[in-house]
């Protein structure tokens, strides 16, 4: 992996292309991701990321009836989680619980809590309630959004309500705003729509076509990023919603997903079908940090890109930021390799550390160093040799 | 004869005969030619002198058993047509008549309604009559009252006509009066003599008698005009005199007559100043403008910078050397600024044409960029001559004289030039990003007006701003760089402080990012309109129950013909670059097709049988082996460049499609048709042929992955199809074209 911070690999048997950051496991830094094999039996791996940061262990593994095309972790229960699958023509989408003692057990079976069987044509992902413990779910099929009520002591689910996008809008997608639980922006053709839950009806919509993959910014309301085929990667303001506050150059080829940062906003990762991981840095909305000036530099605002991870061998579908510890993430290419990535980072407190940073052999080796928080002054005279050591890949956030 | 006419014929005469015979009384009419026959036939039959009986016994006597009973069957076929025949006869006659009584009934009833309509018709006109004569009565008054309004109007004409004499009287002598003071007032104005306080005074006076005070202003600035001028030729006879006479009291005396006039000049100045204290702006605007046409003669003249500065000596508190210098500057910068935004215009304009001219034309892409790069190159070169030629000689000349004010004004001369190149580059880049509609919000701010923006940008627009960008780089900007060099080499003003205004560096850095960025939009638009060919052909299709293949599927003729029109784009602009495809059977090639070919067959074969677990590992496997190709590498501006990137893309994106769907075996089938139709000429026309072999493949790989069932096609089978397509596609376009 480029710029000295290398991956942790793991390996699954067959392909894949979903990955998820079990957010409710407030001990480990974990993943869950599910393989994709038309005629092979398909597996969900529990992979967790070993104290020391140094490899990833499998910490469960069960067999699960189709191939999966959508994962994602209850963000309250680390044992529950939601897939999509499909095998031939049929496809389902349904909600799972990892069995108890599957330590113990020779092949534990996933048990299945609820099955989202409303569905008529093609589903395409389960969406969690952003935050917090509410048994609220939403499924989008190709053209219907379904908002579901998920008891699972009684192992149910209930459509409470469902609305069809229209005809021709082939929805494809979509993200749960953080800030707003009543509103979904879902994808489709043609535009980015946006729901109100409470009324199911369409309030807006944004016409931009060929959008593959949008998620709301954690920390920023109104922040909206999303991934395109050919044009890369746009950040919306959506209170202003007529162009793109900002826009990345994305990948060689369709940028295929994005994911902002749950703790660092501006911190955008995408992952491509051009075999490639990329980490980008927003520039911050006019005057809304003035303590950041000293860092401005113009290499950094004409180049967003902070790094650059290319040694996969395949596409590049999979990818999640820990939300344990918000410097990892975890990426999925086709060939069924997770890798996880730990950036280096400084601490929030102290210019001992930055300047022990700055001096170490390490961030002369051309390392990519995050740093959270002000810059103690009696740093800045060394920030001052950066440029003329030649260190350039080192950005303050 | 009968039998030699076609059945249909005969059927359609004996309809005809038989409609004739129902309506014709005289049925002779129609069986006029068949005379009655004596002599017996069996074809009597339908004439008018048929006799049963004869018949029968002919018939019986002319046939044996077999042929009575098939001319019975015959008959009874026959008489159930012509039953039927004259059956549908009375039922289309029964409907006819049914609907002529249908329509006779409407028309009936229509009529009767009509008839009500007409009496309503009538009641209104009534109606409408009475009320016409009501109004006439009830105006009549009124009509009364007008007229003799009328006649009273008349009369009080008559009586104005004696009264309106002596007023007119009065009105004139008291224009003329006016007049006489304006005119006095005018002279007052004009007249150099009079005190400034009385002149502004006049035109307090001027104005309140209405009289237009601009025009006056500006007959006053030509007047100034004149004087400057006057002024100018003055001093240049007078500093040419000097030259030859070296008499310092000869020259004194010049320049106290100099001074004097120079004085006059300010002094006119400052009395323009003062009596339009209103219209200062306005005053500083005319006499900038005034300034700016005389400045390169007065530049030229060169003299009047030693009386700017002697005024400057004589009377500091006047600040005229700084008005003068101040107006200097603002001509200039303003002369500069102008050029430079004609330029702008210019090359806009020039670029603009392409998308004016109706796309028909093969060459308009090349003539576009010709065009462009020729307004670029000489536009600049304009200014820099303008700029440089006029002055340049006297600055250098003027260097020498060691006036200090010189040598400032004459930093400040190459800082803008410098800088309003820097300027202008600048804001090139800026309007070709807005041309090309990439940058949103600049087309926002300006508001889009010209309707080519958003989706519509034309891709060969941004091919040619990408080319010209790189020629603006590679020539332009070095000529220019030159050029300033040669005319100036001495730094500005703020060289101490900024550095030169004008940094060749920088503005290549910018252009020659501009130009990949449009380069690259260039091969995104392109793709994404492969793209949606190929979303299309696979959304559409029920690809799990897919028929057997038959053909290769039209899309890759759609998908061809993209990528021709491209290559025909390119290749107007683009130059041909280095010549690869023949070293093709290097290492790096040779390597990849020895890898793809026999292990996409291993796997194929593989992925049948139950073993199929070990697949992936096998992948795994080969992707170590196999050196790993580089599909996405940087675009050059050659014309093999962009054509192989977006065949690669495109590729790429195929697979991408494929590996959303799941396949059923025929599905997969005509999949590894296409690709095999497509592989020839993608090879083509591309620069690599080793990397499309290995994405057509790749595309192939990923459809036996995505396959429930994944037997491939045979090869003389394939073959066999792809020739089909191909003799039909030959059959179409005759190479003739």
């Amino acid at each position: 992996m480029q710029g000295g911070s290398s991956g942790i690999g793991y390996g699954l048997k067959y392909q894949a292309r979903c990955i998820s950051d079990v957010k409710a496991d407030t001990d480990h830094t974990s993943f869950l991701t599910g393989t994709l094999s038309l005629k092979e039996e398909n597996e969900v791996h529990l992979i967790r990321l070993s104290s020391g940061g140094s490899e990833l262990i499998c910490e469960g593994l069960f067999s699960h009836p189709s191939e999966i095309w959508d994962l994602s972790s209850c963000p309250f229960d680390q044992r529950i989680f939601s897939t999509v699958f499909s095998s031939g023509e049929t496809y389902g989408a349904a909600i799972w619980q990892i069995p108890e003692l599957y330590g113990q057990l020779n092949s534990p079976q996933l048990e299945r809590i609820a099955s989202l069987d409303a569905h008529t044509c093609k589903i395409k992902c389960v969406l969690w309630w952003p935050s917090g413990r509410q048994d609220k779910l939403i499924s989008v099929d190709e053209e219907n959004l379904l908002l579901w009520s998920l008891d699972s002591s009684r192992k149910a689910a209930q459509v409470q309500s469902k609305e069809s996008a229209g005809m021709l809008h082939y929805l494809s997608g979509g993200a749960w705003d953080p800030h707003d639980v009543n509103a979904v922006a879902l994808t489709c053709d043609s535009a980015i729509q946006f729901w109100d839950l409470r009324t199911m009806k369409k309030e807006n919509t944004i016409e931009h076509p060929h959008v593959r993959n949008i998620d709301y910014d954690s920390k920023k309301k109104h922040i909206l990023v999303t991934a395109e085929d050919e044009s890369g990667i746009h950040i919306w303001d959506l209170r202003m919603p007529k162009f793109p506050a900002q826009e990345f150059s994305g990948h060689s080829h369709w940028t295929w997903t994005v994911k902002c940062n749950p703790e660092y906003d501006r911190l955008i990762l995408s992952a491509g079908t051009d075999s490639a991981v990329n980490l980008w840095l927003a520039s911050a909305p006019s005057g809304d940090n003035p303590s950041e000036s000293l860092v401005e530099s113009p290499t950094r605002q004409s180049n967003p890109l902070l790094n650059s991870y290319t040694d996969y061998e395949d596409s590049v579908y999979g990818l999640a930021w820990s939300s344990r510890e918000p410097w990892i993430f975890a990426s999925l290419s086709y060939d069924g390799r997770p890798c996880a990535f730990i950036l280096e980072t400084c601490g929030h407190t102290g210019g001992g550390r930055i300047s022990e940073a700055i001096s170490s052999e390490k961030m002369k080796a051309n390392s990519l160093v995050l740093w959270y928080g002000t810059i103690p002054s009696h740093c800045k005279t060394l920030l001052a040799d950066f440029e003329f050591i030649g260190i350039h890949t080192i950005y303050f956030i | 004869m009968g039998t030699e006419e076609l059945p249909m014929d005969e059927k359609a005469k004996r309809m005809r005969d038989l409609l004739s015979s129902f309506y014709s009384p005289d049925p002779s009419m129609s069986d006029s030619n068949n005379s009655p026959s004596k002599y017996a036939s069996l074809d009597a039959i339908n004439t008018l002198s048929f006799d049963p009986d004869r018949y029968m016994n002919l018939l019986v006597h002319k046939s044996n058993l077999e042929g009575l009973l098939q001319r019975h069957v015959e008959m009874a076929a026959e008489i159930k047509n012509l039953d039927t025949d004259l059956q549908m006869l009375v039922y289309e006659n029964y409907n006819k008549f049914i609907s002529a009584t249908e329509t006779i009934k409407t028309m009936n009833s229509n009529i009767v309604g009509m008839e009500a309509n007409m009496e309503q018709l009538l009641e209104k006109i009534m109606s409408v009559q009475s009320r016409s004569d009501g109004v006439n009565t009830s105006l009549f008054e009124k009509r009364e009252h007008i007229e003799k309004l009328h006649r009273t109007g008349n009369l009080l004409r008559k009586v104005q006509a004696y009264g309106d004499s002596s007023f007119r009287d009065c009105k004139r002598a008291s224009e003329e009066a006016v007049l006489t003071i304006i005119k006095n007032l005018q002279g007052k104005l004009f007249s150099d003599s009079e005190s400034i306080q009385s002149r502004a005074e006049a035109v307090v006076l001027l104005k309140q008698l209405d009289f237009p005070v601009d025009n006056l202003k500006s007959q006053l600035l030509e007047k100034l005009g004149q004087f400057l001028s006057q002024l100018q030729l003055e001093q240049w006879e007078m500093s040419t005199d000097s030259n030859r006479s070296n008499e310092p009291s000869n020259q004194g005396n010049a320049e106290a007559t100099h001074e004097a006039s120079m004085r006059e000049f300010v002094e006119a100045l400052r009395a323009f100043r003062v009596i339009f204290p209103d219209s200062e702006m306005q005053l500083v605007k005319l006499s900038t403008e005034l300034l700016t046409k005389k400045l390169i003669l007065l530049i030229h003249a060169g003299v009047v910078w030693t009386d700017v500065l002697l005024i400057d000596e004589v009377l500091p508190e006047a600040g005229l050397a700084d008005f003068f210098l101040e107006a200097a500057h603002v001509a200039i910068k303003q002369y500069v600024a102008s050029r430079f935004s004609h330029l702008i215009q210019d090359i806009s304009d020039s670029l603009m044409a392409q998308t004016r001219e109706k796309d028909g034309e093969e060459y308009s892409l090349l003539v576009t960029l010709e065009a462009s790069k020729k307004t670029v190159l000489q536009g600049s070169m304009d200014v820099l001559l303008v700029k440089f030629e006029n002055p340049g000689p006297d600055f250098r000349q003027l260097l020498d004289d060691k006036l200090d004010l010189l040598i400032k004004l004459k930093g400040y001369v190459i800082d803008w030039v410098q800088g309003g190149f820097q300027d202008f580059f600048r804001s090139l880049d800026d309007h070709f990003l807005f041309l090309s509609g990439k940058d949103k919000t600049i087309s926002q701010d300006q508001g889009i007006t010209d309707g080519l923006h958003g989706e519509k940008v034309l891709a060969g627009l941004v091919l040619v701003l990408a080319q010209l960008s790189v020629f603006i780089e590679k020539s332009a900007i070095p000529r220019v760089t030159e050029e300033i060099a040669a005319s100036f080499s001495g730094g500005g003003v703020r060289d101490y402080e900024h550095g030169p205004a004008f940094i060749p560096g920088e503005i290549c850095r910018i252009f020659r990012s501009t130009g990949e960025k449009f380069l690259h939009l260039y091969v995104k638009m392109k793709t994404q309109k492969i793209s949606v060919v190929l979303k299309k052909r696979f959304t559409t299709p029920n690809w799990v129950k897919h028929k057997e293949p038959r053909e290769v599927h039209m899309f890759v003729d759609l998908f061809l013909q993209e990528l021709e029109a491209i290559s025909i784009e390119v290749k107007q602009i683009l130059p041909q670059g280095l010549i690869r495809r023949h070293h093709r059977s290097d290492s790096g090639g040779s390597t990849t097709s020895s890898r793809s070919n026999p292990l996409r067959d291993d796997k194929l074969i593989r992925s049948n049988t139950p073993k199929g677990r070990s697949q992936l590992l096998e992948t795994h496997l080969a992707q170590l082996f196999k050196q790993k190709l580089d599909i996405f590498t940087k675009v050059e501006y050659t014309r093999e460049s962009v054509v192989t990137t977006i065949v690669k893309l495109c590729l790429k994106s195929f697979q991408e499609f494929v590996r959303l769907q799941t396949f059923n075996r025929s599905g997969f089938q005509q999949i590894q048709l296409d690709i095999h139709f497509l592989r020839t000429p993608l090879k083509e026309m591309a620069e690599d042929e080793a990397v499309v072999d290995f994405l057509l493949d790749e595309v192939i790989v990923a459809t036996s992955e995505r396959c429930l069932d994944p037997i491939p096609l045979e090869s003389p089978i394939l073959e066999k199809l792809v020739q089909a397509k191909l003799a039909r596609t030959k059959a179409q376009n005759p190479p003739t074209s």
